[in-house]
């Protein structure tokens, strides 16, 4: 079959430039280090202990972002939802934070609080989803601005080395995830493990709840798990490297551009290119202005929407 | 087939319809007419288990149409409703793919039925583009062959005609026909009078007060019975049956 030829060749693709940016992002940094040279003591310290978890970091929660964000659009069926459209990542900061004002010093703290933040949100938009999607969005869309007040209040109240930190973490910071890198990774593979799972129902839903209802989907039980699933994995990439916008928009998108709108295809390509896109975006935002850094999710919007907008008007 | 016993239909507080009870067979094409809001589509809805009534049943086979899983009822009933979204880029071939996955056959069976059902609507030059390129008149095509790939004993179809060109509409009414003929039960909403006589055994006709009557088609399509529910004049009989529109908008202006 063609598509099976199509798809090994679209597997070797991906994992070839998986390798190559780990390779390249690797020896990026203050000082470049050539990871198959010989290497000091010092050198290896710096690219296996610090450097090669941190990219490990960036893969996972990238690839998390875009499974989530390709979840919610055909849960919406709305090509712009994403896990921030919906305030889950909103209610994780303000969890977070709050964890920063009780616990000042205890990175800990601060991710239990986001974690716990994140299915605080779940719940708050979970009380809508009988609704249906557009009310659901809705929904979303104003607990999203009220999380945000939330925040903005607890800033306002936070101690002025707090407020350093909080701001940090809410453009996204790879630094100094608390969840071990092998966890991350795990989940990475088990999201995208039932992402390929559910492809066939996924892609009827998107004709539409009851032309897939139509077609055999138990919709209403799909959307929960969707709901479920989504949402513990916006929780995990939250927790780990703080809110990081774009990703979950932008690149299911690119990747129904590239290669259609079948989900197999989609969530590989997401779970892959999302891991790519955070791993590069991660390297440039560490070393663009060393040894100072910039905050990793205004480097996510700065790549991610001028490709995106560039495949779009190319498509048209 | 599908027997329907005391079916209350509600949407919001607004009672659709208040008591229908019938039994429909293999082999028969079923016209469901009435203004709009009356509850056409949602009597679909309710057969697919889309809609909850407010009471009564509708069995398929001696059983309840609620019990069936979603699988198994899928594999039994087609249904055609609104177009569905464009947004996601999915292609002419894989939206009839999607549809043909329900189906339990040899490969070779559905390429036929794949292959035939694009020809029938004219669709092969329009296989791998995209839903979102199409006009709503070749989406609408689409959606017939998307039903027509399945081979289900019933199809629902809910304004199969609507955004067709005449010919379309031509060919459409007479693959209905056909395939009742060929012993499927066809559950059709449709709004011209004239396609309802040329393709309709029976008609269930909704006044959108709740009231329904059923029966044979040739007796339902008549002035007299329609006129009150519609609002409008009609004339002739049978398939010439027709609204006088010059009169009314003569009277008006």
């Amino acid at each position: 079959m063609l598509l099976d030829k199509r798809s090994i060749t679209m597997g070797i693709a991906l994992f070839g430039v998986v390798l190559l940016v780990l390779f390249v992002a690797l020896g990026m940094g203050e000082h470049w280090i050539n990871p198959l040279g010989a290497l000091s003591a010092m050198e290896k310290m710096i690219l296996w202990d610090i450097r090669l978890p941190r990219l490990l970091t960036a893969f996972a929660v990238g690839g998390m972002l875009a499974l989530a964000g390709a979840w919610f659009q055909v849960l919406l069926g709305n090509p712009l939802a994403e896990p921030y459209v919906l305030g889950v990542a909103g209610s994780a900061a303000v969890g977070a934070v709050s964890g920063m004002m009780l616990f000042p010093d205890s990175v800990v703290v601060t991710s239990v609080g986001a974690f716990i933040g994140a299915w605080v949100g779940i719940a708050a938009v979970l009380a809508f989803s009988h609704l249906g999607s557009t009310r659901l969005l809705l929904a979303g869309v104003v607990l999203a601005a009220f999380w945000g007040a939330v925040l903005m209040l607890l800033m306002a109240l936070l101690p002025e080395r707090g407020l350093m930190l909080a701001y940090a973490w809410m453009m996204g910071d790879l630094s100094h995830s608390s969840l071990p890198i092998w966890l991350l990774l795990l989940m990475w593979s088990l999201a995208l493990g039932c992402g390929v799972f559910l492809s066939a129902s996924l892609d009827k839903l998107l004709l539409g709840e009851r032309h897939a209802q139509a077609l055999g989907v138990n919709v209403q039980s799909l959307r929960k798990t969707l709901l479920l699933l989504a949402s513990a994995v916006t929780a995990i990439a939250v927790t780990a490297a703080g809110t990081i916008g774009f990703v979950g928009l932008v690149v299911p998108h690119l990747m129904r551009l590239m290669f259609g709108s079948l989900h197999k295809v989609v969530l590989i390509a997401s779970a892959v290119g999302g891991g790519v896109l955070l791993m590069i975006a991660d390297t440039a935002a560490r070393t663009a202005i060393s040894p100072a850094e910039l905050p990793v999710g205004v480097l996510t919007a700065m790549i991610g929407v001028p490709v995106f907008l560039v495949l779009l008007l190319r498509k048209r | 087939m599908i027997a329907i016993q005391n079916l209350r239909l509600c949407r919001g507080k607004k009672e659709l319809i208040s008591s229908l009870t019938t039994q429909l067979e293999a082999g028969q094409v079923v016209a469901v007419l009435g203004p709009n809001g009356a509850g056409k589509s949602t009597l679909l809805q309710a057969v697919m288990v889309m809609f909850k009534p407010e009471h009564g049943l509708v069995s398929l086979n001696d059983a309840s149409v609620a019990a069936y899983s979603k699988q198994d009822l899928s594999r039994l009933i087609a249904w055609q409703g609104d177009l569905p979204p464009a947004e996601f880029g999915l292609t002419v071939g894989q939206r009839l793919n999607l549809a043909m996955e329900v189906a339990h056959s040899e490969p070779q069976v559905m390429q036929q039925r794949f292959q035939s059902a694009l020809a029938y609507l004219e669709l092969e030059s329009l296989q791998t583009r995209s839903l979102a390129e199409l006009s709503s008149g070749e989406r609408q095509r689409v959606e017939i062959a998307a039903i027509m790939v399945r081979d289900n004993p019933i199809w629902l179809m809910d304004e199969p005609t609507a955004h067709l060109d005449l010919r379309h509409q031509a060919d459409c009414l007479k693959l209905m026909k056909k395939e009742a003929q060929n012993g499927r039960l066809i559950l059709t909403v449709l709004h011209d009078l004239q396609q309802a006589a040329a393709v309709a055994d029976i008609v269930i006709l909704l006044d959108g007060k709740g009231g329904v009557e059923v029966g044979e088609a040739a007796t339902m399509l008549t002035a007299q019975r329609l006129e009150p529910v519609f609002g409008v004049k009609l004339k002739g009989i049978g398939r010439d049956l027709m609204p006088i529109y010059s009169g009314e908008i003569d009277e008006e202006a």
